[in-house]
């Protein structure tokens, strides 16, 4: 059932720089559960490619700005 | 708690709650015989029956609780927990069969036969949603 996901996030600073955003209204914006993001914060879960750039487009931002390889 | 892991949890109380109900009775039956009892279609019924209507309450209170819950569709890590949790389950059932085609050729009994194939069935759906609750919890990568 796997271990840690090679890479890190910055999802939960850039949802609290963005007017206190939840994580409810993160997961209607890309069109996950409020779940899925805690998931994604927690490191639990690996987000599509997809949703990724979802994501990095909510907040206006380059995917490299939210998620960082930490190998 | 997404409202795919509340059903998982539902499926699999009124699955081990099916099983208990269907081991107790064939054990039952079987001590009353002296010999393993064959089954019988009124017990696989009552097995159904008992699963389906657990099943119903269990989602109809699912959703008295958390309504907007219920309306959320499938997201893609609860997609991808189906997924996996189907393929490992697939394991369990196919590991099942040969186990009980093998004890069926070393005791050529048909009702154990049939037993170790039911057994099966029912071992890999709950197993199914037990692993779809640990990833839920653990986390799929």
């Amino acid at each position: 059932m796997g271990g840690r996901l090679p890479f890190d996030n910055r999802v939960r600073e850039l949802r609290e720089q963005h007017g206190a955003m939840t994580q409810s209204d993160l997961g209607k914006a890309i069109g996950v559960t409020r779940q899925t993001v805690a998931a994604i914060e927690q490191g639990r879960y690996s987000p599509s490619l997809e949703s990724a750039f979802r994501i990095a487009r909510v907040f206006g931002v380059g995917l490299e700005e939210v998620f960082g390889w930490t190998g | 708690m997404t409202f795919h892991e509340k059903s998982a949890w539902i499926m699999a109380f009124a699955l081990s709650i099916g099983g208990l109900f269907y081991a107790v009775t064939v054990l039952s039956m079987s001590s009353g015989l002296g010999a393993l009892a064959p089954p019988l279609i009124p017990t696989v019924v009552i097995y159904t029956v008992i699963l389906v209507v657990l099943a119903i309450i269990g989602h109809i209170v699912a959703v008295a609780f958390a309504p907007e819950d219920a309306d959320e569709a499938t997201d893609e890590r609860e997609r991808r927990i189906i997924d996996r949790s189907g393929h490992l389950s697939a394991y369990v059932l196919g590991a099942g069969v040969l186990f009980a085609l093998g004890l069926y050729l070393w005791s050529y009994n048909g009702n154990l036969m049939f037993y170790a194939l039911f057994a099966s069935l029912m071992l890999s759906q709950l197993f199914e949603y037990v692993v779809q609750i640990a990833l839920h919890r653990r986390g799929v990568y």
